[in-house]
């Protein structure tokens, strides 16, 4: 089960960062595989799925697992398998686009056992890959973006499981568009931004980030979730 | 923790809903909670409010989390229709007051249906609000810490800040009695008029009980109403305690003496109008102690020998009944 093996994870990152420090667990954490290249550029809107602009972009897949529940009510196995991530950089603004399958469409909560599709990615609020990746904890906060099929995205900040907050940030933006099989999303944000409002991304080589997508048809919301277990590197 | 808790007298219950209107005023008329009644009077045997709610799961077994509950659809919480009064009464505009939509379901359908065919038929009334339970599904069951137990008098509420929407608390309580508020995008619940507790003042539906049936306190509180009817004279039983949510809400189950069931030659039988196996699923096997007492403190009153449980179960003044 990948409950397990996720703690298990946890325990090897926990030791090795004991006996080897920092730069050791990079390479753990996040094989060079996990890549995300961002395509750095100037005078282009990477803000719709459909600009031009992502035509060019590398593509990369990403292969997501259930998350570990964290909590006994979670229960069920998100339907969400893999996603394909792709990052501009234009200026002073990162644009991250995500695009996965999902057959149903779930954009409105009207009865009170609907839930809707979503997508996120996570950073380190300290860009350190020691961070653990299931939501952070007291000391390491995360930042989500969280884009919401009803039209909502939230700038999350979390400290450990079940800590989730939001914290309104309007240079946070979404653009969605249904595609033939699923969702394509967009999310931006200026890289810098001040420490309370999420992690800055100014200035760096490279910086964790993790996925996660929800099918509301699935009834997935919070916990119950499709994510990468380990970092990936967003890579500048 | 101190833990206020709750007597509702079946017997004196009359089914006027004047608590539910009561509850409706202050605090679900409004901002998305229309569809909501934190404090409902529902016929037993019946379906209930939301529909079927002793069917939808959620709980603990043997001390475990059940995660079986189900989040009912909102058409089980019924039509919140409008009528238009004012166009026919102010406005003259047509002759007929009806509903804006055709009502199919509501949190009152089967009101007086009861079971059994007359003159055998019968029906009880429950009124409920949140349990308050000492031991809440609804807090086990939320992820975001979003519910908590005051210390002060053990009342549960959802904080509507931590609160994120996920619904785990409405799987959860077996009682029905979360809420998803569909506007605001969060879960809400009866707050026990907290704001009105805190100054010595009993909750709305309380106060304007007609029948005066309810009782309110703190439950180690030996002088009070509340450790009387549920400890000292044990005939103030918890609603399905088998889900295991330790309600604070307590019950003198409905009498069976009046009139007992009439045989086929027209006769007044022995046997008890509401079964007795009914009201055990409902309230345990302590009903039929709870019954035997009842029975034999009001034959003392009838025989003019005094009884301390009826003149606590009348319940002359407010004072009698509420000790906050």
């Amino acid at each position: 089960m990948k409950t397990s093996n996720f703690i298990k994870q946890l325990a090897v990152f926990g030791t090795v960062a004991a006996m080897t420090g920092f730069s050791a667990i990079t390479v753990q954490a996040a094989p060079a595989a996990k890549t995300i290249r961002v395509l750095t550029t100037t005078g282009v809107d990477a803000t719709m799925p459909d600009a031009a602009i992502w035509k060019k972009a590398p593509a990369t897949q990403v292969n997501l697992q259930p998350a570990f529940p964290g909590h006994g009510s979670i229960v069920g196995i998100p339907a969400t398998t893999q996603l394909v991530a792709q990052a501009v950089r234009t200026g002073d603004r990162i644009f991250i686009k995500l695009v996965w399958s999902d057959s149903t469409v779930n954009t409105e909560i009207k009865d009170t056992a609907q839930f809707v599709d979503g997508a996120a990615v996570q950073f380190p609020v300290n860009g350190k890959a020691t961070t653990i990746s299931f939501m952070g904890d007291a000391q390491n906060p995360v930042n989500v973006w969280h884009w919401r099929a009803d039209g909502r995205t939230e700038n999350l900040m979390a400290r450990g499981f079940g800590t989730a907050m939001a914290v309104p940030f309007e240079g946070l933006r979404s653009a969605s568009v249904r595609t033939d099989s699923g969702w394509a999303v967009v999310l931006t944000r200026p890289l810098r931004v001040k420490k309370n409002e999420g992690a800055s991304l100014q200035n760096r080589k490279t910086v964790p980030i993790a996925f996660a997508a929800w099918d509301g048809a699935n009834q997935e919301r919070d916990g119950l979730k499709a994510v990468t277990l380990e970092w990936w590197q967003l890579q500048f | 923790m101190r833990q206020l808790a709750y007597v509702f007298d079946l017997n004196k219950c009359i089914g006027c809903h004047t608590c539910t209107m009561a509850c409706k005023q202050l605090w679900t008329n409004r901002g998305g909670r229309e569809y909501m009644y934190w404090n409902n009077v529902e016929t037993h045997p019946g379906k209930g409010y939301p529909k079927n709610w002793e069917k939808k799961g959620g709980g603990f077994k043997d001390g475990v989390l059940l995660t079986d509950g189900k989040i009912p659809p909102r058409e089980d919480y019924g039509g919140t229709w409008e009528y238009n009064l004012e166009e026919v009464l102010l406005q003259g505009k047509g002759n007929q007051v009806v509903p804006h939509e055709k009502p199919t379901w509501g949190p009152n359908w089967d009101e007086d249906e009861g079971e059994g065919v007359f003159p055998n038929n019968h029906y009880f009334y429950v009124p409920r609000i949140c349990n308050h339970c000492s031991n809440p599904a609804c807090l086990a069951a939320c992820p975001s810490k979003a519910i908590y137990k005051r210390p002060e008098d053990g009342l549960v509420v959802i904080d509507q800040e931590r609160c994120r929407g996920y619904r785990y608390c409405v799987k959860a309580c077996p009682y029905g009695k979360v809420y998803f508020n569909l506007q605001t995008q969060k879960s809400e619940k009866c707050i026990g008029c907290y704001p009105r507790v805190e100054k010595g003042t009993p909750p709305a539906c309380v106060a304007q009980c007609v029948g005066k049936i309810r009782f309110v306190g703190y439950r180690d509180d030996k002088d009070g109403p509340i450790y009387k009817l549920v400890e000292q004279w044990k005939v103030a039983l918890p609603l399905h305690a088998e889900y295991g949510t330790q309600p604070n809400v307590f019950y003198v189950p409905p009498m069976n003496t009046t009139p007992l069931v009439f045989e086929e030659d027209g006769r007044l039988g022995d046997k008890p109008r509401i079964p007795l196996a009914d009201l055990e699923a409902m309230f345990g096997p302590d009903v039929k102690p709870a019954l035997e007492t009842l029975g034999r403190e009001m034959q003392k009153r009838r025989q003019a020998q005094p009884s301390e449980l009826t003149e606590l179960l009348i319940g002359y003044t407010n004072k009698d009944r509420y000790r906050l």
